[in-house]
């Protein structure tokens, strides 16, 4: 594909969503009743690290070291947050610590996509938010405009000039997906290299993809199995019954329940026991796909 | 053999960039060198290999002692990923984060690549043997001493047959972070020294310092007891998960609440628990009554610290919901009472009816020999006073790491000396291994067959299985990268064919012994007397787990609490006014890993620092020393100190301070040396009154800043753990707020 044909035909590439997306004719091959998506229970969540180090394995992401851990270059594309509780200014950590998984949301109207100058990311017809490495330039643009700070810029020709892998250490790269090289950005890509080969297996032999069929590295290694993947366009699948039963819906910018919570604080009432699905920055109309489930704390026993 | 049917074991010699290392080294190793054999060209492939296409290969992890049970991920020879064995009832398909850096161990590129003498010359593995040969003529089988790491199978068998052959009974098993303690404790209270624990069946869970969700005993199993635990659709209602510790862990940070108690005072906030339960109509025995009487709230609370109401909460909580749980881990057994400690934990169990309920006896597998020799601390001192009084002239050292492990106050090093020949059996030149006269390299955990007998014998899923035990088996997943390394079983029994050539001439190889060993034994293994050997052993191997008919324990249905009396809380020593918690973290443990890049790279938990040491100090002490995030401070103890980077945490207790092991390596290779600083080296030498282990937190520290500051270079941003106002990024909401009946 040219770079006068991506601008040409530039609608055809760039999608809104969240509604109408059908995706671009090229793909009519591909089904396009996929729609991966995530939930991650924080309640399950230990903060272990266990997923980011399946996703170090699984996605050849550099070793940086320290030096350049200290600039901010790290390349680690699902990353655990720790917060602590905060009264007038002072941590406190009675309740333990608060442990949040992040990685790329995958949004459906992703922030990234639309400042792109040589659309090197945009939507796929899956629903994911792809990252074009030969078609990047470097620019960073969508590393800015990301809410999340999960997009990673390759600063350094990793496996060649700063000996990131080391040998006999580059035997253990993934040969399924690239290693990536100077002025490339990168981020999670819900383990494209294996929803490929779930989809194609179940397209060879004439079904749908099956639910449990295809595991992220990151959700196959949690050992408190926090995290659950597959398709919300299969209302059968685990993420979708999750996704329902906490009415958490992909379209919205604001979820039902959360408009009838405020109603009903703002009346004063005391408001029922609620629901804990939620994603983040919901607000800003990225629409991820990922919804957390929050951490629960019985704060009234001890 | 038909040329166009050959094993994997044969493809896997010619396969892989390591086939083609030995295909060309020219040793005489291989059997295709010697012409036994002949290389079948890549054309002709197993039916199972696929260019393009990975095979799956069910193993054993050898990263820390829980030993789960992997799937290693292989294409064209290359062994990319562990993955975890869903058949497995340890971890259940999951693996942790140390788990998967068991890749970094094998593609490591600081292995030792051949025998070493001292000085770093090599040598051939005959003149190696040879060497070993000669040193041992004339020695004494009580002059010979073996330290090992925890061992199990018929590596651990041959190692026993080997110390039989030269008549020593100086095997020490060492592991320098081991639940050493909590087993004795355990053993008089339950009759059991490892009891199968139940975190899924209890609905309160008090764990005094188990770090069960990081480095305690087997993680992943616990993790996945963990997320039962905490569903709010299972029967017994959500969990609620209380952490006592002096310095928070991965498991306090995860806890519903955590208490922040004052160092060692664990015992006494238990038999606390005790009094209170006692006095709210829980029937207590005589004797345990006895013992906790005097510990009234008022008390309890100003000795440990612990708010009285707290106490008092605690206990109506675990009088209302039973079954509940009461663990002893790292943090309360490293006292000079620790044993004491942890008997008035074990007891909070007896008191509140879980014995037999969430505390159940596992079984032991039907082979003694093939049983797990579990390491511990007073081994090491145990070593120490023999080298010391010049006992052993030929010291083996495997799979642990003494020299850089113990406290420098033992003289460890200098004591090592003295021994007349050291052998080190070692995957990296690492402290010990710089300090023996012949180094001899190891396979990796992905090169060598073994099998392994894990000390927490966990339960298959779908319920409690009285009897059941395993043995876990552990295959070569590709060939070796290096021609002249040996897995344990092939050095162990090299040496005892020195000693009794006639015994184990019939064994080419440990592959050999093992095979055959588990073929004789083929009916207790699980198959039946008519099976075909071939098609038995495939299946033993392809499935990586053998399900054993085991030797159901037996709890004692009276404990003991003889001697059960717990000093007052240590006043504070003017000179060293502050308590040194050396923390156990998850990825690094006992620093045995720490030339593993991932694990370097990968943040700590709780205070997302990477590539360094850190101390921990509570913000307000931090205040008191003038002392702000980033400040060189030097931690000095009586016997010894260390310089690292201050970070204040809110979870540790005030009086105490919190520095991780596992960093600080003089050597092992470029990921680990001169990393961080090495806590180990500084403890006071301390021991637990009853079991002789060294006492971890017994050391008494004092901080002084040294005028140096650095950018602490950590994962979490300028604004710390905050928020910073946003109110819907990490969100935590009251149980009683929540409805989790009907979630998926």
């Amino acid at each position: 594909m040219s770079v006068s044909n991506l601008l040409e035909n530039w609608s055809k590439f760039r999608h809104t969503h969240p509604v109408d997306d059908k995706g671009h004719e090229d793909w009519e091959a591909y089904p396009s009743d996929i729609k991966w998506a995530m939930a991650i229970d924080l309640d399950a969540c230990t903060g272990c690290n266990a997923c980011s180090v399946a996703c170090y394995a699984e996605n050849n992401l550099a070793v940086v070291g320290k030096e350049k851990y200290a600039h901010g270059q790290e390349m680690h594309w699902m990353r655990i947050e720790r917060y602590w509780g905060e009264e007038n200014g002072e941590f406190h950590a009675e309740q333990g610590a608060q442990f949040l998984p992040m990685m790329c949301q995958q949004c459906e109207a992703a922030p990234c996509e639309t400042v792109c100058p040589v659309g090197a990311t945009n939507h796929t017809e899956d629903g994911l938010n792809s990252q074009i490495y030969n078609r990047c330039i470097g620019s960073r643009y969508c590393e800015a405009n990301c809410p999340y700070k999960v997009r990673y810029f390759n600063w350094y020709n990793y496996p060649e000039q700063e000996g990131a892998w080391p040998s006999p250490m580059e035997q253990q790269l993934n040969p399924d997906l690239t290693v990536r090289t100077k002025g490339v950005m990168e981020k999670c890509t819900f383990c494209k290299q294996r929803t490929y080969v779930a989809r194609n297996n179940a397209r060879n032999e004439g079904r749908e993809v099956a639910d449990g069929e295809v595991q992220t590295a990151c959700q196959q290694a949690c050992p408190t199995g926090a995290i659950s993947f597959g398709n919300l366009h299969d209302p059968a699948s685990k993420v979708a019954k999750q996704w329902a039963q906490q009415g958490v819906d992909i379209n919205k910018d604001k979820q039902d329940k959360d408009k009838e919570r405020e109603k009903i604080e703002h009346q004063d009432k005391e408001p029922e026991k609620a629901l804990r699905g939620y994603r983040i920055l919901e607000e800003l109309r990225p629409y991820p796909s990922v919804m957390y489930l929050e951490r629960v704390r019985d704060e009234s026993a001890v | 053999m038909n040329e166009n049917d050959f094993d994997r074991r044969d493809f896997l010699k010619v396969l892989g960039a390591g086939g083609t290392a030995v295909a060309l080294s020219g040793c005489g190793y291989t059997s295709i060198e010697d012409g036994k054999e002949t290389v079948t060209s890549y054309v002709t492939l197993p039916s199972y290999v696929i260019p393009g296409i990975s095979n799956y290969f069910n193993s054993t992890c050898a990263q820390c002692e829980a030993g789960c049970n992997t799937m290693v991920r292989v294409r064209e020879g290359r062994a990319l990923k562990a993955e975890g064995n869903a058949n497995s009832p340890i971890n259940r398909g999951k693996m942790c984060g140390l788990g998967q850096a068991g890749v970094q161990a094998h593609y490591n590129p600081d292995r030792v690549q051949t025998p070493l003498l001292k000085g770093g010359k090599a040598i051939s593995w005959g003149d190696a043997l040879k060497e070993i040969e000669g040193r041992l003529s004339g020695v004494k089988g009580d002059e010979i001493a073996f330290v090992t790491g925890t061992t199990s199978g018929h590596a651990q068998a041959l190692l026993g047959s080997y110390m039989e052959a030269v008549g020593s009974k100086n095997h020490f098993s060492y592991e320098a972070i081991s639940p050493a303690v909590v087993r004795a404790a355990n053993k008089k209270a339950y009759g059991v020294a490892m009891p199968r624990y139940r975190i899924d069946k209890a609905k309160v869970v008090v764990s005094f310092g188990a770090d069960f969700l990081g480095a305690w005993v087997s993680p992943v199993y616990f993790s996945q007891q963990y997320a039962q635990f905490r569903k709010g659709n299972r029967p017994e209602g959500r969990g609620v998960l209380v952490q006592v510790e002096p310095k928070m862990t991965l498991t306090g940070a995860n806890a519903d609440r955590w208490l922040g108690i004052r160092p060692g005072t664990e015992g006494i906030l238990a038999l606390g628990l005790i009094n209170a339960l006692g006095s709210a109509g829980v029937k207590v025995p005589a004797d345990i009554s006895a013992a906790a009487k005097d510990y009234t709230p008022e008390r309890v609370g100003t000795d440990t610290g612990v708010p009285f109401d707290q106490i008092n909460k605690l206990a109506a909580l675990l009088k209302e919901r039973t079954p509940s749980l009461a663990l002893a881990g790292t943090a309360a057994e490293g006292y000079a009472h620790g044993s004491q400690n942890a008997l008035a934990i074990a007891m909070l169990n007896h008191v509140l009816g879980n014995v037999g309920k969430t505390v159940e006896a596992a079984a032991a597998v039907p082979f003694p020999q093939l049983a797990p020799v579990v390491g511990n601390r007073a081994s090491l001192t145990a070593l120490n006073d023999g080298l010391a009084a010049n006992k052993y002239k030929v010291v083996f050292s495997y799979g642990t790491n003494p020299v850089y492990s113990a406290p420098a106050a033992m003289k460890f090093k200098d004591n090592f000396g003295k021994a007349g020949f050291r052998v080190a059996f070692a995957q990296y030149l690492d402290e010990t291994a710089l300090a023996a006269d012949l180094v001899l390299p190891l396979d990796s955990a992905m090169e060598d067959w073994a099998t392994m007998v894990p000390e927490y014998m966990a339960a298959p899923e779908g319920g409690y299985a009285e009897g059941y035990a395993q043995v876990s088996f552990r295959q070569p997943v590709m060939n070796r990268l290096y021609p002249d390394t040996r897995s344990i079983g092939d050095i162990l029994l090299a040496l005892l064919k020195q000693r009794k050539p006639e015994a184990y001439k019939g064994f080419d190889d440990f592959y050999a012994y093992l095979r055959g060993n588990v073929l004789e034994k083929k009916v207790a293994f699980g198959g039946s007397a008519k099976d075909d050997n071939d098609e038995f052993w495939n299946d033993v191997v392809g499935k990586g787990i053998v399900a054993l008919k085991g030797v159901p324990g037996r709890l004692s249905p009276k404990p003991s609490v003889s001697g059960l009396a717990l000093p007052a809380p240590a006043t504070p020593d003017s000179a060293y006014p502050l308590r040194l918690i050396p923390a156990v973290s998850a990825s690094m443990r006992d620093g045995r890993n720490a030339n593993e890049p991932w694990l370097q790279e990968s943040p700590d938990p709780l205070t997302t620092i990477v590539w360094d040491s850190w101390v921990e100090i509570h913000p307000k002490t931090a205040a008191k020393l003038d002392i702000v995030e980033g400040d060189i401070v030097e931690v000095a103890s009586r016997s010894g100190s260390i310089k690292a980077q201050a970070y204040l945490f809110p979870g540790i207790h005030p009086d105490a301070v919190s520095v991780p092991v596992g960093y600080g390596h003089e050597a092992m290779g470029r990921y680990a040396k001169g990393v961080g600083a090495n806590v180990f080296s500084m403890l006071d030498p301390v021991f637990d009154k009853e079991t002789g282990e060294l006492a971890l937190n017994e050391t008494a520290v004092k901080i002084s800043k040294t005028g140096e500051r650095v950018i602490i270079v950590k994962e979490e941003g300028p604004v710390g753990g905050s928020q910073a106002g946003r109110p819907r990024i990490a969100v935590k909401v009251p149980a009683g707020k929540v409805d989790l009946t009907k979630e998926v």
